[in-house]
């Protein structure tokens, strides 16, 4: 690779990362293995032809087919089986346009992928409205329907297929078919170091909570639907033109798909260098095999999934991690936490009316009422504690507030606006933030990333950045600032809960049993940053079963549940020390 | 009087679908998981049956026995040795395990071509057929269809009156639950997963006698009997039967009506439909509470 390819590749470092940080750099073997795939793509486009060619544009078109899953499949969960679906498309596309449009093969691809990429805008907006097993079963289901489709569409051929003018330029195509393939790299590269992948892997740990962390969760899958249909549309369109012939079985073969699913599994699902790996290492080992056994190439790929699912799940790159090459990076982790600065008071200054107004609310399900014509009034600035037994109604009452449960009569008043109908993104970014109850901080990503990802809402990357560092030194959450949650204690992952929510910068924020199973270490850091709370006008509201004396002394007010109905509101001391009360929380009758 | 025949017809195909699709719902419900494997185990069951009865002669039915324990221990198998060690759970698992069944499916079919070819063939067996009126009664297709009925219905009696098919029940229902029971869990697993594929392996016994099955038919197989029980309410034995009543009318109708295409195609439009639009099914047993 020329010395000015890397120098952009540097440049792209810059603007992926902080401010020139270096805290995601470049590992060296991570560029040197670049500049080996660069240097052995060069060398067989010069040196090569015939068999060897075709070989190597083959792995090319698998390895941009295996990064084109990556991006759907790996980093936002979606696990599809109809990839090949836009595979399809682009080849159809692509013969079409040759054919009828007398375009160049060259021009026909790309333009085939773009149509590809429209058509995956529409189909994603149905078929990410499914979820698991649903989008999986769903995307096979598609291409099933695709194929039967084009099988009678005369116009493309029908079931007899279609026959383009021949390819008389392997060169070229297998060079095409690099740059797809790099095209594929790249936009995982993108995925592995942006605020948008971040964004796609929070989705993939758990969507919900990714909502409530303001991520549009719709756009951020659509567009990576979008994404991940190109390169196997363009691909398609290569092979298309360079076999000179298409029919519907092998344009829409689901075992075709299941090969770059292989090739991204062995590699490392998810992870960047994965589907590269992959496919490399299977398309060499198994060109020995499959002339061994040419008859169950098949079956030999089914099995190879099957082994390494249940014994290999992390794939080739987890391997290599235990060595510490080609490490995850860090989504815009500074080399150093910086300072950070603290946020200006929270939003306007909107007079002296509730933040907060829940007004007759009630939530039945089926024949279980939850909640029965509750009022609650919060001011900004003010801590209120809602107490109550198990089963009282707090987190219900939560759900509702941040849009996870519709009421069944009643309604919410944020900021004097009724926000009936608003979607838990919506209300998070208009700021209202929540902890769960049990809680739910991104697994696979670190503490940084779980707070950055709030911190993003509505922020450009350097202030961001700023808030997230501020949010985790305000809650003293320095020492474990870069350690992946997974590794985390549960007290560590209320903290990281807690962090998050803050770094949406709320305006009022709801902490369901934000102390349970917590030491009275921990308990005092959380206790510090309630106090902090009101000192940046952000209203907290906190349910609380157990350490209701953790409480007391920090909230301005107490408002008691019992069975879905609020029996109590008021200072604390006089709440507490009314009998209806005592009753009803100590389960003293009478 | 052609709309009554159809009717007839689809009715019958229910029959089978329903034992295709309950025996999916077992493993369903038990282990959460789709056994993406599910077709093409019915599809080389009944190559096994089409290549028992022209090489050796055995009649279909004295098949079924050597298909259903053969199938059994596969399928035990498979989970005691694959699935059992998929250690992920939530939504990964499930998709982790959905790959590995999409896996073996792979295996089989390549099984299968290798030892019967990628040709769809079917077991002239029972060809006459009974007339009522103006009805007639194809006697594969009702014995198919019974067949699959009376097993369906031992299966359902199985898990709700004796004591080992409400242990099975229970631990789809909690598995906490039924481990504080000291039903063992992972045991249940196996046998949701053994018994499960063997139910369909005795339904691609019979449904060989009444249409051509190849080593590719597996997918299409696997998405009808998805398509069965999601109608009905996934894990909801009795809501199968609405779906398989659904499924087995409406393609006898619209095949004839609108042509094989529209018969193939159908359960995969459905499955796109229902998962959009009543994705808990049409939840009969709901209802009926």
């Amino acid at each position: 690779m020329p010395p000015s390819a890397l120098g952009s590749l540097r440049s792209l470092t810059r603007r992926l990362t902080v401010g020139g940080a270096t805290g995601v750099g470049w590992p060296r073997h991570e560029i040197a293995l670049g500049v080996a795939f660069l240097v052995a793509a060069a060398l067989i486009g010069l040196l090569t032809s015939g068999y060897l060619l075709q070989f190597a544009t083959d792995i090319f078109t698998f390895m941009a087919m295996a990064y084109g899953w990556n991006l759907i499949s790996g980093m936002t969960g979606y696990v599809s089986f109809g990839q090949i679906a836009f595979y399809g498309l682009g080849a159809y596309g692509t013969a079409l346009l040759i054919l009828h449009g007398h375009v160049p093969w060259y021009v026909a691809a790309p333009v085939a992928g773009a149509v590809a990429a429209l058509l995956a805008l529409v189909l994603g907006g149905v078929m990410l409205r499914l979820r698991g097993i649903f989008f999986a079963l769903g995307m096979f289901g598609l291409v099933q329907i695709l194929s039967i489709l084009f099988s009678q569409w005369q116009f493309a051929g029908g079931g007899q297929g279609l026959i383009l003018p021949g390819a008389l330029t392997a060169h070229a195509v297998y060079a095409e078919t690099v740059l797809v393939a790099i095209f594929a790299f790249a936009l995982n590269l993108y995925y592995s170091r942006s605020a948008l992948g971040l964004k796609a892997m929070a989705i993939r740990d758990d969507e919900e909570a990714a909502a409530a962390m303001g991520v549009h969760t719709t756009r951020v899958k659509i567009v990576t639907f979008v994404l991940s249909a190109i390169p196997p549309a363009i691909v398609a369109g290569l092979v298309a033109w360079n076999r000179s012939y298409i029919d519907p079985p092998s344009m829409f073969d689901p075992s075709v798909d299941f090969q770059a699913i292989l090739f991204s599994l062995l590699g490392g699902m998810g992870t960047l260098w994965g589907p590269a790996l992959g496919t490399v290492i299977l398309e060499l080992v198994g060109e020995q095999i499959w002339a061994q056994f040419p008859e169950f190439q098949l079956g030999l790929f089914g099995l190879l999934v099957v082994l390494i699912v249940v014994f290999f799940p992390g794939g080739v790159v987890s391997v290599l991690r235990r060595f510490g090459w080609l490490p995850r990076p860090v989504i815009m982790a500074p080399s150093e936490l910086p300072r950070g600065s603290p946020p200006a008071l929270a939003g306007e200054a909107g007079g002296d009316g509730p933040v907060l107004e829940v007004r007759g609310l009630s939530v039945r399900f089926g024949g279980v009422t939850a909640l029965r014509d509750v009022d609650l009034e919060v001011r900004r600035g003010e801590t209120v504690s809602i107490i109550g037994a198990n089963g009282a109604g707090k987190t219900t009452l939560f759900n509702v507030i941040t849009g996870f449960v519709r009421p069944t009569r009643g309604e919410v008043l944020f900021k004097g606006r009724p926000i009936k109908g608003w979607s838990v993104t919506q209300l998070a970014e208009a700021g209202i933030g929540r902890t769960f109850q049990i809680p739910r901080p991104m697994e696979s990503l670190t503490v940084w990333e779980n707070v950055l990802l709030a911190a993003l809402n509505g922020r450009r990357k350097h202030a961001a950045v700023d808030q997230a560092a501020w949010v985790i030194r305000a809650l003293g959450m320095e020492a474990i600032w870069l350690e992946p949650v997974v590794n985390l204690p549960p007290g560590h992952r209320r903290q990281v809960e807690l962090a998050r929510a803050l770094a949406l910068q709320p305006d009022v924020i709801l902490l369901d049993e934000v102390m349970a199973g917590m030491n009275r270490e921990e308990q005092e850091k959380i206790r510090d940053a309630i106090r902090t709370l009101h000192e940046y006008g952000v209203s907290a509201v906190a349910g609380v079963e157990h350490v209701v004396a953790a409480i007391v002394d920090l909230c301005d007010r107490i408002v008691v549940l019992d069975f879905g109905q609020k029996i109590a509101d008021g200072e604390p001391q006089q709440v507490l020390r009314d009998p209806a009360v005592i009753g009803a929380y100590l389960g003293e009758a009478g | 009087m052609l709309i009554l025949q159809l009717l007839v017809n689809g009715v019958l195909l229910a029959g089978m679908y329903l034992l295709m699709a309950q025996s999916l719902n077992l493993i369903f419900g038990v282990m959460r998981i789709v056994n993406f494997a599910q077709g093409t185990m019915i599809a080389v069951a009944g190559l096994f049956t089409v290549w028992l009865a022209t090489r050796i002669g055995l009649n279909p039915f004295l098949a079924i026995p050597i298909v259903f324990v053969a199938m059994f221990w596969i399928g035990a198998i498979v989970e005691r040795l694959l699935l059992r060690r998929i250690t992920l759970r939530g939504t990964q698992g499930e998709l982790m395990t959905l790959m590995v069944t999409f896996g073996i499916s792979f295996v089989l079919i390549n099984v299968a071509l290798k030892a019967w070819g990628s040709e769809y063939v079917s077991l002239p067996y029972l060809q006459s057929s009974w007339r009522l009126g103006p009805i007639e009664f194809a006697k594969s297709l009702v014995i198919a269809g019974a067949f699959g009925t009376v097993l369906s219905a031992a299966l359902f009696s199985w898990l709700n009156f004796t004591g080992s098919g409400k242990a099975l029940l229970a631990t789809s229902q909690s598995r906490i639950g039924a481990g504080t029971c000291g039903i063992d869990a992972g045991r249940m697993s196996t046998l949701a997963f053994a018994l499960g594929s063997a139910l369909a392996a005795a339904a691609g016994t019979v449904l060989v006698l009444v249409t051509p099955l190849g080593p590719q038919s597996g997918n299409d197989l696997t998405i009808l009997c998805f398509v069965v029980i999601a109608l009905g309410g996934l894990g909801d034995y009795l809501g199968a039967i609405l779906g398989a009543l659904v499924v087995g009318v409406a393609q006898s109708v619209l095949g004839f009506y609108l042509g094989g295409n529209v018969q193939v195609l159908l359960p995969y439009i459905l499955l796109i439909l229902i998962m959009l639009f009543i994705p808990r099914g049409l939840s009969l047993s709901r209802l009926a509470r």
